[in-house]
């Protein structure tokens, strides 16, 4: 037998510990447990393994992101928006989530294994990746943004990750061991418990983890940007105006500079230089503009299976980022 | 490409969210034979049952070692673990020392060092800066 019965999940001391520890109700079977634990790399049978799981698991993920963060950033380039996904849900955030919910890894996957511990088949040492996990051709060759939003996954990764089915037998880092248990679990608890209940463990575990959006920006051209925005906007052309200065002769000079628009002021930073204050000032004004947040914000899953819809409110649509 | 975004992970706050105990697994260990394991006797028979139907979230192992001194191994989710002998001691010390273990953090003791506190989150009143406000002249 390539994993554990089911019925040995019921005997598990680890797989009711988990399941305490997530805060999950009793009513949530064992047995669906220890199944989103074992890789398909360790048992083939799609009957048996998460591969199933993890594809429902990884599109509930995407879209309760997607939602989270189009509905209270509206204004959020999109390449941000694809690395915000990548920082919450992406590979390497889930497979961290699983070792923070304490998931270890058997040492060999097998039928007479302890059900609680995560079943995947190891990489050998000195053995190559295997072919179904090295990059696959791209989707397309030239690339659009609107191509990536359209077309490619969550993430608008350049090519398509491996499908869980593809990897049946073939032998994976624990990395991706560890995330398709989280889709996987994900994907069953909606299965077996349904959205709400989905909806508040995600609130909980996976948007309550800390992620300064401010912190992801990386201009080019911060100035031109802005003053593309402004006349896109409607609004009076941005000019740099030195707000206070210290030192200018000195070896630690301090510019301060505003960017303002007529009277407004849209942004300020502060350098060494004047050139660096006023990149810094614009870049400021760009990422307040950026990171725009409503108030009281109805997420579109909200009103899913809800009869009155009184308490829903259309969400802002902008018409995007700066085209330069 | 006028913007390209700097990719990062997520950090978790525990507790913030959902809080998940660090202390996922505690092995006691006894002997059944040596005078030392007593009190760890007396508790494993009486009381364990209880503390463990209060913790489901903690996972317990109770092993035998014949000839040797009792103790509780506490394993956290980071990896790290800590060990308590309990040798002679009464089920109730051994009651407070199991509790002791699933309430402490992985880390190891250490001082606090007089530093002031950080945070991730933003300041609510701002930094004071010099170049800001009125003016001194001199």
């Amino acid at each position: 037998m390539p994993s554990p019965h089911p019925y040995e999940a019921l005997q598990s001391t680890k797989l009711s510990a988990l399941r305490a520890r997530l805060s999950l109700p009793q009513r949530f079977p064992l047995q669906t447990l220890a199944r989103t634990l074992i890789h398909p790399s360790a048992d083939p049978d799609p009957a048996f393994n998460n591969a199933s799981l993890s594809v429902l698991g990884a599109n509930l993920l995407g879209y309760y992101t997607a939602e989270h963060l189009l509905c209270n950033y509206p204004r959020l380039p999109m390449e941000v928006v694809f690395a915000a996904q990548n920082a919450y849900v992406g590979p390497r955030a889930l497979a961290i989530i699983a070792s923070e919910w304490g998931i270890e890894a058997a040492a060999e996957p097998g039928g007479e294994v302890e059900p609680g511990l995560l079943q995947f088949k190891r990489l050998r040492p000195g053995e190559g990746i295997p072919a179904a996990l090295k990059k696959q051709v791209p989707w397309k060759w030239n690339v659009t943004q609107t191509h990536r939003i359209v077309a490619t996954d969550e993430f608008g990764s350049p090519n398509a990750p491996p499908s869980p089915h593809s990897l049946a037998s073939v032998p994976v880092p624990m990395e991706e061991a560890a995330q398709s248990f989280v889709r996987a679990l994900v994907g069953s608890l909606h299965l077996h418990l349904g959205a709400p209940l989905v909806k508040r463990f995600f609130k909980s575990h996976f948007l309550s983890r800390h992620l300064d959006l401010s912190e992801m920006f990386d201009f080019r051209t911060p100035t031109r940007d802005l003053s593309r925005l402004c006349a896109r906007e409607g609004f009076e052309a941005p000019v740099a105006r030195l707000i206070s200065e210290t030192g200018r002769l000195s070896r630690h000079p301090v510019f301060v500079v505003g960017i303002y628009s007529g009277k407004d002021k849209l942004g300020e930073g502060a350098g060494s230089s004047l050139e660096e204050a006023r990149f810094r000032a614009a870049a400021a004004a760009l990422k307040a503009w950026y990171l725009y947040k409503p108030l009281d914000v109805t997420v579109p899953s909200s009103t899913e299976g809800e009869l009155d819809t009184t308490k829903w409110k259309p969400n802002m649509v902008d018409c995007g980022e700066v085209i330069v | 490409m006028p913007l390209s975004a700097i990719q990062k992970v997520a950090t978790a706050q525990n507790g913030v969210g959902a809080f998940v105990l660090p202390c996922k697994r505690i092995t006691l260990r006894y002997c059944d034979w040596a005078g030392s394991s007593k009190g760890m006797n007396a508790y494993l028979k009486t009381q364990l049952g209880v503390f463990a139907k209060r913790n489901p979230q903690i996972e317990f192992q109770v092993y035998k070692k014949a000839n040797d001194h009792p103790a509780i191994t506490a394993y956290y989710l980071n990896g790290h673990q800590k060990s308590v002998n309990v040798k002679n001691m009464a089920p109730e010390e051994i009651r407070e020392k199991l509790e002791l273990l699933r309430n402490s953090s992985p880390e190891k003791n250490k001082r606090v060092p007089a530093k002031p506190v950080t945070s991730i989150n933003e300041n609510v009143r701002g930094i004071w800066s010099p170049f800001h406000g009125a003016k001194i002249k001199i």
